[in-house]
């Protein structure tokens, strides 16, 4: 394994086609940035500038057509997807804009589910409790993803993105569904976990308002840096 | 990885807890619906199979039957012979049945019907003709002028040969018996209606009549029926009959099926045909019902992929959950069978020419109908789970 030094997230000229009706399109163009560990990072740009499809590389929920994506000094281009897997169970987080909760599974059993993997369903529990509880859903833990506001549904998917204590969480327009009060306690969330408890957040946003939160900018057009 | 094993079981649990129920009511209705159309055929089958047997052992063989030896026309001396087979381990009842010589005829419609001599308190005990009367009543053993006819001889707008018999002879009506140059009146004693046609084409007399007008029949006879008690072994009877010295070629029932012989290899055809078709449309209808399940979870899976969940394990849950469907489908559709559809048809038996038939479950086969039932389920659980999770993650997610 080639290591990396210095930088929690590298990509190295990364970039994403995608083919459509026989039309190719370059979602990504030769992107290359490097994340420090601690790092609050907002990516911001307008819609279709390649925001969610560069996100989606650094989460390794896709993989580019060129170039190399590094997580913590581990190369992945040549990864085997269960590994990739590991890695996103154990190490990154991951927030959709859409809550993305299971239906069925109470906000308690939701956060539980990765954690489920890695060590026993008591332990799970225990520190899900513990993370609702931090976020303050204490009392409404077990109710189903239908029975809570956006807000509370999209602070049980932050507490999911946490349960395994990643290293980076990955959050795509996680406010974009919200109104301002609950879209604030997620930011304010967010800075808590970076500032408080030194974890790396990559997110993207719409809000100019909200960029005050980053340590750092990316804006992208046509999928390149600016 | 022991932990990583409860989880498919824990996510299968909570689907079938907080899934929809009304969709999960429908589902388990439909795979009952699969199951008992997997079922109902063959035991309906079973049952006329089973029904035309017993109507042939009932009604004209017995268990086993005896006929003279190659060549010869009776068994004789009979008296001596019943009682010797009567005396055999595993007989339960013995009965004579003497072919009558002559042709039956009222007025200008005459027959070759078979008539038989019989001894009716024999009779009885062997064949159920007696609790088969529908007017007037059984042979009496002293009866030398009494007849009883089988519901296809007296005939009727209701009967399916009435063209061939009587059509309409009533109870107290005289027939003759027409012997080589003599001719014998008798009263109509009794009508019988097996519900067998090839039975109900038969009338008894007693032997103490055949006697009296052919005193060269005394204690001769062409058949012997037996019936062989509840636990007894067929084989085993026939082998003791053999070994007694009885002089007479001895037969399983089984070799005096003639047409039903066919009729029931076809129905046994028909069947396996049947079957195949029913566990076709059975493993169709459950892969549909699965796979809209399943497609209409593929956010879901997506998701749980996303967050780190392993294939294997989705595959599983969605397995476990298919398998769950199939299982309540079987136990209810076997609890409708046994405790509705069985019972309804004992009581609303269908009606055919050769007997009326039941449903008859033969558990080995009902088994293997449920094991069908349930494997077909589990591929139908993991051949769409398997694709959905082979999909790309994000197009699973964001539905594209």
């Amino acid at each position: 394994m080639e290591m990396t030094k210095d930088y929690i997230l590298k990509t190295e000229n990364i970039s994403k086609i995608y083919h459509s009706g026989g039309v190719d399109f370059k979602a990504l163009d030769d992107v290359s940035i490097n994340v420090e560990a601690g790092e609050f990072i907002m990516i911001t740009g307008r819609n279709g500038s390649g925001k969610s499809t560069l996100l989606h590389q650094l989460a390794l929920l896709d993989s580019p057509n060129n170039g190399e994506i590094v997580v913590e000094g581990q190369k992945t281009s040549h990864l085997h997807e269960k590994v990739k897997m590991d890695l996103r169970l154990s190490q990154l987080g991951y927030i959709f804009q859409e809550y993305a909760l299971i239906a069925e599974l109470t906000a308690l059993e939701n956060v539980m589910l990765p954690a489920m993997m890695l060590t026993s369903s008591k332990l799970a529990k225990k520190k899900a409790i513990e993370l609702l509880t931090k976020i303050g859903l204490e009392s409404k833990y077990k109710r189903l993803p239908s029975e809570l506001s956006g807000g509370e549904q999209q602070k049980v998917a932050i507490a999911r993105a946490l349960i395994n204590d990643p290293t980076i969480i990955f959050a795509d327009e996680p406010t974009a569904n919200l109104d301002t009060i609950a879209s604030k306690d997620v930011l304010e969330i967010f800075k808590l976990l970076n500032e408080k408890e030194g974890i790396t957040i990559v997110m993207i946003t719409h809000e100019p308002e909200e960029l005050v939160y980053a340590s750092r900018i990316i804006q992208l057009s046509d999928g390149k840096l600016i | 990885m022991m932990r990583q094993l409860k989880l498919p079981f824990y996510l299968a649990f909570q689907y079938i807890r907080r899934g929809r129920k009304w969709t999960l009511l429908l589902t388990i209705f439909l795979m009952t619906v699969a199951f008992i159309n997997l079922v109902f055929i063959p035991s309906l089958f079973n049952g006329i199979i089973d029904g035309a047997n017993k109507q042939i052992i009932n009604t004209m063989t017995g268990d086993i039957y005896i006929t003279p030896p190659d060549g010869v026309d009776y068994i004789k001396p009979r008296d001596q012979v019943l009682q010797r087979v009567k005396n055999i381990d595993g007989v339960e009842a013995v009965s004579s049945k003497t072919l009558v010589p002559a042709r039956l005829k009222q007025g200008n419609i005459s027959g070759s019907w078979q008539t038989l001599a019989i001894n009716p308190n024999n009779e009885k005990n062997v064949s159920n003709i007696s609790q088969k009367i529908i007017s007037g009543s059984y042979l009496n053993a002293q009866d030398t002028d009494q007849i009883i006819i089988g519901r296809q001889i007296a005939g009727g707008s209701d009967v399916e040969e009435n063209a061939l018999s009587f059509k309409g002879a009533k109870v107290g009506e005289k027939v003759n018996l027409v012997f080589d140059g003599m001719t014998k009146e008798f009263t109509i004693k009794g009508i019988f209606n097996t519900n067998f046609v090839e039975s109900d084409k038969r009338a008894f007399i007693t032997e103490k009549a055949l006697n009296k007008i052919v005193p060269s029949t005394s204690n001769r006879t062409n058949t012997i029926n037996i019936k062989i008690s509840q636990n007894a072994n067929e084989d085993k009877v026939i082998e003791s009959i053999k070994q007694s010295g009885i002089i007479g070629n001895v037969y399983p029932w089984q070799e005096s099926t003639g047409l039903m012989k066919s009729v029931s290899n076809s129905f046994a055809s028909i069947n396996v045909l049947l079957s195949f078709t029913s566990v076709m449309i059975a493993a169709v209808t459950i892969l549909i019902i699965i796979y809209v399940t399943i497609i209409n979870k593929r956010k879901e899976i997506g998701i749980l992929r996303a967050i780190g969940i392993k294939p294997y394990i989705i595959i599983s849950s969605y397995v476990i959950l298919s398998a769950v469907y199939a299982l309540a489908g079987i136990v209810i559709g076997t609890a409708v069978f046994v405790f509705v559809l069985i019972p309804y048809f004992q009581i609303h038996p269908f009606v055919l020419p050769i007997c009326n038939a039941i449903l008859v479950l033969d558990w080995q086969n009902f088994a293997l109908r449920a094991q069908t039932i349930l494997i077909v389920s589990i591929a139908a659980g993991f051949i769409p789970a398997v694709i959905v999770t082979r999909a790309k993650m994000l197009s699973a997610i964001l539905g594209r």
